[in-house]
């Protein structure tokens, strides 16, 4: 194999999956349609009243697009499941984690992304204050790309189970508490006109982990759930 | 292979394993059930009420061994995961898939039993404190462990999934705890104490201890009854299993 290979293989699976993803791009519009329907019910559950509405306006998008996120995680493998493609991914001479990193990263692009990008004016819907909004963006930024790693190893454990959707909300669940902690204590610091770059940085420093690790992990994870 | 070695290895046989199980675990419950009554009687009875909390505080004597076991039983059982996903022996899926469930009811109790203790304590059952919320979050991964066992149709592939989920989850846990302590400091101060370790009275201390070690004798023989189950259940059809099945007494 030669040294351009890996990169080409990189590639050409991230090019299949946003290829793919375009081609049906109405599902990819989905969880951005699901995110502005729950956000627009928190006002009618709490009332209109304004400082109520931005004093909780951080923590609900960002818990609405994690929500998101979940919903459309359960997706990540069932096509190439049923298909056939995830054997040959596992059978492809360039190494899984290689690929299950480009899938990471197409998934993240496809379904993260939107959401990421319709969350400001969600936020401020809500009554988010402009000053806090550059900092709902980082931290949605960095805490969706964590929760994209995340999510996607534990749904590659899940791949050889019939029922695997609430079973995933419950494996997710324990690991997105520290990113939502952090993510939503940056927002709700900025708010309050305090420092917010600490959190931040614990965001930062738990992606690069995650951007090594999680890879190798989801391979692990694919050849136990498939038993290979 | 001195006489050690050779047993460690023999335990790694399901059959030999059943025998020792079950051969142990009536000294088990025996040590377990035994200790529990002094403890008890040394923690309800000979230990006097606290000059602040009156009676209320006796459920420390469930309390503090259930929220220990939760956590030591979390480390059994990831250190088996941990093995069983590197060497695959068929023991340490089976010990860890069945600690799973007891760690989940002693995290369950611990809960329960510390809201009841808070009522009168704090006036609530419940506050979002660094420790509840982190007893919480792993009683959610406990779930998710047992839940993704049985999620898989072949046991033995579902075990190795949820090793690898108990694995996840013994990386994450630390950081859960010390997130959750940095988020609570964050919005107010710290308006529960505990007790500390030094500031207990012995003729509460070592009722509290008696206690503790009484759970651990439970723990193993709840494990030794789970495992032995599980095996037969893992092994049927095996020639062992049918010898054990078919020599059992009726109805026994």
């Amino acid at each position: 194999m030669s040294a351009s290979a890996l990169p080409r293989a990189f590639l050409a699976m991230l090019r299949r999956d946003v290829v793919l993803a375009w081609r049906r791009r109405g599902d990819a519009l989905l969880p951005v349609l699901y995110a502005v329907i729950v956000t627009t019910l928190f006002p009618f559950a709490l009332g209109p009243e304004h400082a109520l509405l931005a004093r909780i306006s951080g923590g609900v998008v960002l818990v609405t697009v994690l929500l998101a996120m979940l919903l459309s995680l359960d997706a990540v493998f069932r096509g190439d499941l049923e298909d056939g493609a995830l054997e040959h991914m596992l059978l492809a001479p360039q190494p899984l984690a290689l690929l299950m990193a480009a899938r990471m990263l197409a998934y993240w692009l496809v379904t993260a992304l939107p959401l990421v990008l319709v969350a400001p004016l969600l936020a401020y819907m809500l009554g988010l204050d402009a000053v806090a909004q550059p900092v709902l963006l980082l931290a949605l930024l960095l805490a969706s790309a964590l929760l994209d790693l995340l999510g996607i190893v534990l749904t590659a454990l899940t791949v050889g189970t019939r029922r695997s959707g609430m079973l995933l909300s419950l494996m997710l669940l324990p690991l997105a508490v520290p990113v939502v902690i952090f993510a939503a204590g940056a927002v709700g610091a900025a708010q309050q006109g305090l420092p917010w770059i600490a959190p931040l940085a614990w965001l930062a420093a738990a992606l690069a982990l995650a951007l090594v690790l999680a890879p190798l992990a989801c391979a692990t994870a694919l050849r136990i759930a498939l038993d290979s | 292979m001195n006489a050690f070695k050779l047993w460690y290895h023999k335990l790694g046989s399901p059959p030999y394993f059943y025998l020792f199980a079950g051969y142990i675990r009536p000294w088990l419950w025996g040590i377990a059930l035994l200790l529990a009554a002094v403890g008890l009687y040394g923690g309800l009875v000979l230990a006097p009420p606290d000059y602040q909390q009156g009676d209320a505080f006796r459920i420390i004597f469930v309390h503090v061994p259930a929220a220990w076991m939760s956590l030591f039983i979390y480390g059994v059982m990831a250190v088996s995961a941990f093995i069983a996903v590197i060497w695959r022996p068929k023991m340490a899926e089976v010990l860890a898939m069945e600690s799973a469930p007891i760690g989940a009811a002693f995290t369950l109790i611990a809960l329960i039993t510390g809201s009841l203790w808070g009522k009168p304590t704090w006036g609530t059952y419940w506050t979002w404190d660094a420790r509840l919320t982190s007893e919480l979050v792993l009683l959610f991964i406990y779930l998710g462990v047992i839940g993704l066992y049985h999620a898989f149709e072949d046991p033995r592939q579902g075990a190795r999934a949820a090793s690898f989920l108990a694995m996840v989850g013994a990386v994450n846990l630390p950081i859960v705890h010390y997130s959750v302590v940095w988020w609570n400091t964050l919005h107010q101060g710290t308006t529960v104490r505990y007790f500390g370790p030094s500031s207990i009275a012995p003729s509460m201390l070592w009722p509290l201890l008696v206690m503790t070690i009484a759970a651990k004798f439970y723990y193993g023989a709840s494990l030794m009854g789970r495992s032995r189950v599980a095996l037969l259940s893992l092994e049927r059809g095996k020639d062992w299993v049918r010898a054990e099945v078919a020599g059992a007494p009726a109805g026994g």
